[in-house]
């Protein structure tokens, strides 16, 4: 579950405690020297908080914006009431609820685990829609389930009244049967704290994040985003149920507009000023917004002394009203998506930053590799693509092309721009779907299978047009494959990480953000991304496109290194001559989706069809 | 029978609305990706335009283009004023950006102009109904309905027979080739604002007509309807935007008159839910919009 002890589970929990006591030693500090109502606002700061937290699990992980969850804490909000409040009040409100639900009343402990349950049902079915409408990082289909959610929830608050007492009538406890101690809030947001931070190092959330990325480039390496998607909704709305169980409990009734669109905005405000993709970020984001709102308020409520000045009341009369903290908090979405989308923190998390100062001192060297891989034991491994066919509409991209390739073998595909090469290589690794043709690796069909499930089986590609991770490291970038493999490519001795990242010259950049990568090393990584799925077919798409021709040629060694490190078979697109006819052991010639020549590189340069085909004199008859 | 008749009559009325809302929705992310949260807004401000003209004694013949100038000048400036800065921007960045527009709106009437509601009276035609065959049909719906298949007609027109009907259509294929083939990114945008301005204008006067109010918060209902309609036909579809319009509409009615009393409060959640249904069953709406990724 986490990938490296220390760095996955120790550091991020000391972090995780870090960031806690940080948060709320300051803000008792605040407390204790204002007294009186600034208790109120750190109790109401602290369930943000944990809201926040809960959110960013999601949107950070995920990429995918979510105006939902705070419809999923309408859900929690709504059971936790019904079954914390006593029989007699709720008689008041609810008296025929269904399924005799006005009787029940059980401890607020275990009517929050209900909430957490009924909600984590609710999380189950939107989630499995979100999946099916395509959710990845900025899908505009899933956001608007979300906001669907949001108002159903909404409707159901405002007109099931017979559960719910509806507008006219709020849910309340008793007087004096609302939370009145600060532990069990202070208790709940450690723990969110701790599980958001162990979620973004763990397996899940690593692929999870790999998926956000590049959605298209994650499943190509065999990760599924579905499942780490569903599993951080899950986590994510587990934690945004007890934030509202909590908010209900302390605040001591709901009614609909509670959990909403003002809500909805304050929660995500909170997290886009600090920074979607960090929990360190979350929790900074609702300390600003808290003390931005509360200096408003001060000032609205208490004149305009401002750091011994004192403003003319009615020369600010037009800006200290009713309605002010929204416009403020639609100004901060706009300001910082405009200036700063990734907000105050980016994705800076404290334990990261103290594992970069006590673990990489430690790091081992540079590794040099040990005896090879045992590529020999795959050495029968074969590749089969036969009558393989694309219709694009009217546009036949590929007519019955077919390759064959053998572990141990690099195979190159050449070609003019059209002629199918890249839409070949899609077809193999189950980006489009085949209109006619197999694919099959030894005895087993890949034809029609999924990208990931394909990646699984042994066929990893690389890409023409750069899809690295761009805000993980080269590290975690190569990781991510990495885990793919150790899960699904057991039976393969594979290199390690950190053998891969040296084979591949990148081990002076390893710490780097990917996007911080020139041209040549951001296709090194490529590879070694692809290499670290421990493919058995390794399908390299134009591997030294927009290189220089020395950057070429060590190419041509990188890749048989890798081809031999892994043990994998290759097929190498390219335009490169050079390239090709130095790296390949034999070479099929695509013209206008069909194979019109194939054989050893010197028997393809004295192909006439070929020559024709790229330079377009008429071939002989 | 009957029943069934009027109600489609009145589901085509109310889906006429919400499909020329859709189509505004739809022609902005075609030429740039976003999803505008704000496109409801459109109509809060026209509404409180319309109040104003109401007031100072101006009749609905002369409201209605009012209106219409209004949400199309209020398209363009939010254009501007906004979205112009985030146009290249990824789509986590426009969604967000376009729902920061709306609360700012809806919060700059609420502090500046009023919470209150604010009532003008519907022109007095709009209850009237006639009967052919028995049935009765509302003078409204059949208004709204005609008036909408004319705008959709004429915009039909504008989009496949007029040079900037080309370069919009050109830049919702492929932006940045449209660019490359002399399509003007400013003016097309434009454009599109002004198009899906016009498109909600014409939508607000019978919102307005038929609500007889406004308030800060009047664009949401709007938006959301216009929003999932364009979704339901398959987000970048036009055609399916003006579907998704109509399909919406006659489901709400058929709902709402279908279901037992004691629940025809719930209809939209119905509603939404039959949509989460739907995408889970045809995840890319209505119609199919091919957004081939390249790779």
């Amino acid at each position: 579950m986490f990938p490296d002890r220390r760095r996955d589970l120790l550091f991020p929990t000391a972090g995780s405690v870090g960031l806690f006591a940080v948060l709320v030693g300051g803000a008792l500090i605040y407390a204790a020297v204002l007294g009186g109502s600034a208790e109120r606002l750190i109790t109401a700061m602290f369930i943000d908080a944990i809201m926040v937290i809960g959110i960013q699990i999601y949107i950070g992980n995920t990429g995918v914006l979510s105006f939902g969850h705070i419809g999923f804490g309408a859900v929690a909000g709504y059971v936790f009431a019904i079954f914390a409040i006593d029989p007699e009040r709720k008689a008041r409100w609810i008296a025929d609820a269904p399924a005799g639900l006005d009787q029940v009343q059980v401890s607020p402990i275990v009517a929050t685990l209900i909430a957490v349950a009924v909600t984590l049902v609710v999380a189950v079915v939107v989630g499995i829609g979100l999946a099916r409408s395509g959710a990845k990082s900025g899908a505009v289909a899933a956001t608007v389930i979300t906001l669907a959610l949001l108002f159903v929830t909404h409707e159901v608050a405002i007109n099931w009244t017979q559960l719910t007492g509806g507008n006219r009538a709020p849910l309340s406890f008793g007087i004096g049967d609302t939370l009145d101690s600060m532990l069990p809030i202070l208790a709940v947001l450690l723990v969110a704290i701790v599980a958001a931070r162990l979620f973004a190092q763990s397996r899940a959330g690593r692929l999870a994040k790999a998926a956000r990325e590049d959605n298209l480039a994650a499943r190509a390496m065999g990760v599924d985003p579905q499942v780490q998607q569903m599993a951080a909704l899950l986590l994510s709305v587990a934690v945004v149920a007890v934030a509202a169980s909590l908010r209900v409990y302390e605040i001591g009734n709901i009614t609909p507009r509670f959990f909403f669109f003002e809500y909805t905005l304050l929660t995500l405000v909170m997290l886009i000023v600090g920074g979607r993709n960090s929990v360190t970020g979350a929790v900074v984001g609702v300390v600003v917004i808290t003390a931005a709102r509360e200096l408003t308020r001060r000032l609205a409520t208490e004149g305009y002394e401002l750091f011994g000045l004192s403003l003319d009341a009615a020369a600010v009369d037009w800006i200290f009203r009713e309605g002010l903290p929204t416009i403020g908090l639609g100004l901060a979405m706009l300001g910082f998506m405009i200036f700063r989308p990734n907000g105050l923190m980016n994705d800076w998390e404290l334990d990261e930053w103290l594992a970069r100062r006590w673990l990489r001192p430690q790091e081992p060297g540079r590794p040099t590799l040990g005896p090879i891989a045992d590529g020999a034991a795959h050495s029968r491994a074969r590749l089969e693509a036969d009558g393989l066919t694309v219709d694009f509409g009217g546009f036949r991209a590929l007519g019955s092309a077919g390759i064959v390739a053998n572990v141990g073998e690099i195979v190159g595909l050449i070609g003019p721009n059209g002629a199918g090469k890249t839409t070949l290589v899609n077809v193999l690794t189950g980006i489009v779907a085949p209109t006619a043709g197999r694919v099959l690796v030894d005895s087993d069909d890949l034809t029609g299978e999924p990208s990931h499930e394909i990646a699984r089986r042994g066929l990893v590609r690389t890409f023409q047009n750069l899809r690295l991770f761009s805000a993980l490291s080269v590290r975690d970038n190569v990781e991510a494959a990495y885990l793919i493999a150790e899960a699904h490519r057991d039976g393969r001795s594979r290199p390690s990480i950190d053998e891969l990242i040296a084979v591949a010259g990148l081990w002076d950049h390893r710490h780097r953000r990917a996007d911080e990568l020139d041209y040549g090393n951001s296709r090194r990584l490529e590879l070694a991304r692809a290499a670290a799925a421990a493919p058995t077919f390794l399908l390299l798409d134009e591997p030294t496109s927009g290189m220089s021709d020395a950057e070429s040629l060590a190419m041509v060694e990188q890749v048989r290194t890798m081809a031999e490190t892994i043990g994998a078979g290759v097929v190498v697109i390219d335009h490169d001559l050079n390239f090709i006819t130095g790296i390949c052991d034999r070479i099929y010639c695509l013209d206008r989706g069909a194979v019109i020549a194939s054989g050893t590189p010197d028997e393809i340069h004295a192909d006439p069809t070929v020559q024709a085909a790229y330079l377009g004199t008429a071939a002989p008859a | 029978m009957t029943e069934l008749v009027q109600n489609i009559a009145d589901g085509l009325g109310r889906g006429s609305i919400y499909a020329l809302l859709a189509l505004g929705v739809a022609v902005v992310f075609g030429v740039m990706h976003l999803l505008n949260f704000a496109h409801g807004e459109l109509i809060t401000v026209s509404g409180y335009a319309a109040y104003w003209a109401f007031i100072t004694g101006w009749s609905w013949y002369l409201i209605a283009p009012l209106v219409v100038v209004v949400a199309i000048a209020t398209s363009i400036a939010i254009e501007q004023v906004a979205f112009r800065w985030v146009r290249n921007a990824p789509d986590f960045t426009l969604l967000l950006t376009s729902f920061g527009v709306h609360f700012l709106i809806e919060a700059a009437f609420f502090m500046y102009v009023s919470a209150a509601v604010r009532s003008f009276d519907r022109p007095d035609w709009i209850t009237k109904t006639f009967d052919v065959g028995g049935i009765n049909f509302e003078v409204f719906d059949v208004v709204v309905i005609a008036v909408t298949l004319v705008t959709l007609g004429l915009t039909t027109l504008l989009l496949q027979r007029t040079m900037f009907g080309l370069s919009l259509r050109a830049a919702a294929e492929d932006f940045d080739t449209a660019r490359l083939m002399g399509v003007r990114s400013d003016r097309v945008i434009r454009g599109a604002f002004a198009l899906s301005g016009a498109l909600a204008g014409i939508a607000a006067i019978f919102w307005l007509m038929r609500a007889g109010q406004t308030t800060p918060g009047a664009g949401l209902t709007p938006m959301l309807k216009g929003v999932l309609a364009a979704l339901i036909g398959g987000l970048g579809s036009l055609r399916g935007a003006v579907m998704g319009g109509f399909a919406l509409g006659l489901a709400e009615v058929l709902l709402r008159s279908r279901l037992p009393d004691s629940i025809a409060g719930l209809t939209d959640g119905v509603v939404f839910a039959l949509i989460a249904l739907l995408f889970i069953f045809r995840p890319q709406g209505f119609v199919t919009v091919a957004h081939a990724e390249r790779v």
